[in-house]
């Protein structure tokens, strides 16, 4: 059977449009699969390329660019990484599922050109399964999607391939279709709770902001995968469809509404305890401890027909995918990866979620303390290839860290007396101060008056 | 108004077996249906100012609570430490106080306003005890990381009590999809309807079982194993859901050594079939904080002891679960990892001398604990239907669990050669479950190498199919266990007859099973019935030729363990007996 996807008609407003601008444009696919269908659900344009050589890792700040003019001069890096940061804005259970092109070349026919297109989608994969925790590529299955619109003729062919094989792959022939009408999306949303102390030994080598995001990642991943998932407030057999949940709820809803867009669900996750752990006592050391608190939220968007098992799979990649974003971008932008000894309490605030829309659902972004929204209205501009106004971006998933908080929290779990934060050092200076100035007066008034105070002295003792 | 009193007649037995010069005793029972069902009792001997009784409450399953005193008193005069005890009773308004006079009477009396008021009280059949009650079983690891202090364990423990006891938690019954929710969550149970019962649980697990097994049923102890489920997540629709994104705080200290390790809690409650599911919760959320509490005891008492706080000295503690024949309900009991039982006696002597247990054999060492699961069958002559007592006759039966043995089991092929072996590994199996060791069961290489190192047998027995008898057996169980036997002979079977008050008085003695060998076959005898007027002897012969399937059915009603007329044996041969006997031991 033919692989069939259903994509949104826009997308083939936005394929017209560039075909009848310009000769040649290259961009994302980005999707979902579920064994009932697969849908489309945005194309993103792949960013100019900037002219500067260095930097894969750099952020996309249009500089003036020079157009890539063909296929042949893409640098397939490039394309990786905008999948890469593409991918940070997925919520789990999408993927970036192929690319588009559209040029005057039959891409498909010419052997250089498709062994381009090949080349880019083989360096792609080979990119995004760097990073695990990122479920970057699609899971279960390694056949891209290359979609064409002949510039020409405006003529739609799609075809896939596979990609992580080597050199012999073929090419399948996959049947696009537009829908008119938008696709419905069963919202999934939960709000997945961290709090965990961890005693570290700071003093030996400090800590590695890195490594240690590292590994509450991947302890995160293991339990999280290990977890039961609830569909609201209920154990739900995998094999059964989302919208059949919706219809068992509602059995006499009489008034038919069709426009009526389903309720999100609500997601809960239940953590066996761990049975792995070894079958020691240990003993260490340390002289420190790092909390871990906070949430992530989480919310997976469905195709109604996929079954609960693949909606469990989506709303634990997200959380994971979530977190390594975050770390991802985090440890990108710091400065020194070493938490320094000398200080005393140390806060490493990663990027929180924001929520931005992408047609009839929404895809995510992350806002590092301290920036505003329109930070987001740039990547979606430059990474998504769409307009939205500040308006439309929803901040209030997760509120950004509250630094006198972590002091509260810190005072409550640990009974451990802390050693003086900077604060309280400088407040002890500050009274150390003026002890001091007060001494030093006194002892001047006392060399000044000296005379006079000795003779009272000598007379009081005189008296007695 | 005072509950309906039922006591278990494993507490009446004791009762009429306490010494009546001993100070004070304690009662514990639980509480179902308006009803206060006595299962325990304890001495109290108020030693140090110490009140002994709010420790072993710990290890009792959860429900069972203290619930009264006990005098040895012909009057209702109660002294002021007796009534301190009356202080601690939560589970009742009318707390129970049982005197018992000089020629065993036992008088029940609720205290009520002040007043002792005398009660009736029905007794509960073991049987119906268990048929009536079951134990849930929560099993799940805590991971624990706290500073190597007396104040690190303390603060530690208590906030995991605390968060089990928050309602966070939730907990899943193993196999089903039934989970149990807190007060955090708006609903309790999900995964069965909200009004069943734990007994209509039970029932559906295993209806197939149930119903075969009705006939012959050895396994009376119906447990329900559970675990323990985090919520990780939020609930979206609460007023105080705090949405803060996640952070990591690093925080510098003073140097200081931490433990840590996997807390793994093991832990019983006892209820009632009746039972809703709805209720459990509650019940569980006890049981795990006992056993914190209990863990928190074993932890603490090792960091006391000199030489923990510098390096590897502390274990990790383990729990068992003890179910002695005498007494009629579980005690738990936690010890640390690798401490031999030998060097915690002092222990187990005060906790015999408690629960007023003999002091003469082991109950709470590591193999005396309870097991559920064994791939091969346990005790199941207690599976024959029970004859009516006669006052004629004398019955003495092994004391204690043991497996059946017997060929083709372990896939080895000893048909025709084995039985004497097969009946020594029952022996062995006795000696293991009774605590006086913890070695593996010998395998017949492992029976013929050592009668090969003690020179009784040349090295070519080794790998060979030759019959071994009771005067091997006895060496294997001396060289192995420490054990030593008595051998008997009986030039017949006949001859037999002679030695029943031999065997009565082992079985009463020792209680371990015995090995006979005649012509070419082996059994093994678990029990002796004499008829003091017929001059019968009637034998309980466990049989180790059998070759089917350990199904206790078949085993039972094809006779291959069951009563045997003194006819069994052959007039003409000759018989060797090996006693195995027991050294006094706790």
């Amino acid at each position: 059977m033919v692989r069939t996807v259903y994509s949104p008609e826009y997308c083939l407003q936005y394929l017209e449009q560039y075909a009848s601008q310009e000769n040649f444009v290259l961009g994302l696919i980005l999707g979902q699969v579920t064994e009932a269908r697969e849908n489309i659900i945005h194309l993103a344009r792949t960013p100019e390329e900037k002219n500067t050589d260095t930097g894969s890792e750099s952020s996309y700040v249009s500089e003036k660019p020079e157009a890539v003019r063909n296929l042949l001069g893409v640098s397939e890096a490039w394309v990786a990484d905008h999948a890469k940061h593409v991918t940070r804005m997925l919520p789990g259970g999408m993927f970036v599922q192929g690319i588009f092109i559209t040029s005057d070349e039959d891409i498909f026919e010419d052997p250089n050109y498709f062994s381009k297109v090949k080349s880019v989608l083989n360096y792609t994969h080979k990119t995004l399964s760097v990073n695990q925790y990122m479920y970057a590529n699609y899971p279960h299955s390694n056949e891209r999607l290359i979609l064409h619109m002949s510039t020409n003729t405006k003529v739609l062919t799609c075809k896939s391939i596979e990609v992580g094989v080597g050199k012999s792959t073929s090419i399948k022939n996959v049947d696009w279709k537009f829908v008119p009408k938008a696709q419905q999306w069963q919202r999934l949303d939960c709000y997945y709770e961290f709090d965990d102390v961890y005693p570290v030994i700071v003093k030996k080598s400090g800590i590695s902001v890195k490594q240690q995001f590292q590994q509450i990642l991947e302890s995160a991943y293991k339990t999280i995968e290990s977890s039961v998932m609830f569909i609201d407030g209920e154990l739900k057999d995998g094999s059964e469809a989302l919208e059949q949940l919706i219809k068992k709820k509602k059995p006499k809803n009489s008034v038919k509404s069709a426009q009526d867009t389903p309720k999100s669900m609500h997601v809960s996750l239940f953590v066996p305890f761990e049975n792995s752990l070894p079958e020691t006592v240990e003993y260490l050391e340390c002289d420190g401890s790092i909390h871990f608190s906070g949430v992530v939220s989480s919310s997976v968007f469905m195709y109604p027909k996929a079954t609960v098992s693949e909606t469990i799979a989506a709303v634990k990649q997200d959380i994971i995918r979530s977190l390594a974003s975050r770390f991802t971008m985090h440890c990108d932008a710091l400065i020194d990866d070493n938490l320094l000894p000398e200080e005393k309490v140390c806060f490493n605030e990663p990027p929180r979620r924001v929520l931005v829309p992408v047609g009839s659902l929404y895809l995510c972004d992350y806002l590092f303390p301290g920036e505003a929204p329109a930070e987001a209205l740039l990547s979606v501009k430059e990474l998504l290839d769409l307009q939205i106004t500040e308006g439309d971006v929803i901040c209030d998933v997760e509120t950004p860290a509250d630094t006198s908080e972590f002091d509260a929290l810190d005072r409550d779990t640990s009974s451990e007396e802390l050693l003086a934060t900077p604060q309280e050092a400088s407040q002890f200076m500050y009274i150390t101060g003026i002890c001091f100035a007060m001494f030093v007066l006194v002892v001047s008034i006392f060399i000044h008056y000296y005379d006079s105070i000795a003779v009272c002295i000598s007379r009081l003792l005189s008296r007695s | 108004m005072s509950p309906r009193l039922i006591i278990s007649k494993y507490v009446i037995e004791r009762l009429s077996k306490l010494d009546t010069n001993e100070p004070t005793g304690c009662l514990y029972g639980l509480m179902y249906d308006g009803t206060l069902l006595v299962v325990g009792l304890s001495l109290e001997f108020f030693e140090n100012e110490q009140k002994t009784y709010r420790q072993l409450l710990l290890q009792l399953p959860a429900e069972v609570e203290l619930c009264g005193v006990i005098k040895f008193s012909e009057t209702l005069s109660i002294e002021s430490k007796p009534k301190e005890i009356f202080q601690d009773v939560d589970i009742t308004d009318n707390p129970l106080f049982i005197v018992i006079s000089k020629d065993k009477q036992i008088k029940a009396h609720f205290l009520v306003h002040d007043k002792f008021e005398e009660t009736n009280y029905e007794v509960l059949q073991p049987e119906e005890l268990w048929k009536q009650f079951i134990h849930v079983r929560l099993n799940t690891v805590l991971p624990l990381t706290c500073e190597a202090t007396i104040a690190g364990v303390k603060n530690i423990m208590q906030n995991k009590r605390k968060k089990i006891a928050s309602g966070q938690v939730s907990f899943h019954i193993d196999g089903t999809s039934i989970y149990l929710f807190g007060v955090a969550s708006d609903v309790g149970v999900t995964g069965t309807s909200t009004e069943a019962n734990i007994g209509e649980l039970m029932d559906s697990l295993g209806p197939e079982q149930s119903s075969k097994k009705k006939k012959h049923s050895i396994n009376k102890v119906e447990i329900v194993p559970v675990n323990l489920v985090l919520k990780t997540t939020k609930d979206m629709l609460s007023d105080k859901l705090v949405k803060t994104a996640v952070k990591m705080m690093t925080t510098q200290r003073k140097p200081a050594f931490c433990i840590s390790m996997p807390l793994r809690v093991d832990t019983l409650a006892m209820i009632h079939r009746n039972t809703k599911l709805s209720e459990l919760y509650t019940v569980l959320v006890e049981a795990a904080c006992r056993s914190l509490r209990l863990l928190e005891h074993v932890l603490l008492e090792q960091l006391g002891q000199e030489g923990i706080g510098d390096g590897a000295g502390l274990r990790l503690p383990e729990t068992f679960h003890f179910l002695p024949p005498e007494i009629g309900h579980f005690i738990t009991r936690i010890v640390p990892k690798g401490i031999p039982d030998e060097s915690m006696e002092s222990d187990r002597r005060s906790l015999h001398e408690q629960l007023s247990l003999p002091q003469d054999r082991p109950i709470f060492r590591r193999g005396n604990a309870y097991t559920s699961n064994s791939a091969k069958l346990i005790n199941p002559h207690e599976a024959i239907p029970v004859q009516p007592v006669k006052p004629d006759v004398a019955v003495a039966l092994v004391r204690g669990r043991y497996t059946y043995h017997h060929y083709m089991q372990d896939n080895f092929n000893d048909d025709g050669w084995g039985c004497a072996y097969r009946s020594m590994q029952t022996i062995f199996s006795w000696f293991r479950f009774q605590g006086y060791s913890t070695n593996d069961i010998p395998t017949h290489r492992d029976i013929q190498q050592c009668l090969v190192n003690i020179g009784d047998k040349p090295s070519s027995f080794l790998g060979s199919k030759q019959w071994i008898g009771s005067t091997e057996v006895m060496f294997c169980l001396e060289t192995i266990l420490g054990v030593q036997s008595r051998i008997i002979f009986a030039n017949t079977g006949s001859e037999l007859l002679s030695y029943t008050p031999e065997l009565v008085h082992h079985f009463e003695r020792h209680g371990s099973p015995i090995m006979i060998g005649g012509g070419v076959l082996a059994h093994t005898i678990l029990g002796v019935e004499y008829n003091s007027v017929t001059n019968d002897t009637r034998y309980l012969i466990l049989d180790p030729h059998y070759t089917g399937v350990d199904d206790v059915t078949v085993v039972v009603s094809k006779g291959w363990c069951g009563w045997k007329n003194s006819d069994f044996w052959n007039k003409t041969a000759h018989y060797n007996l090996c006693l195995p006997q027991t050294k006094p031991a706790i």
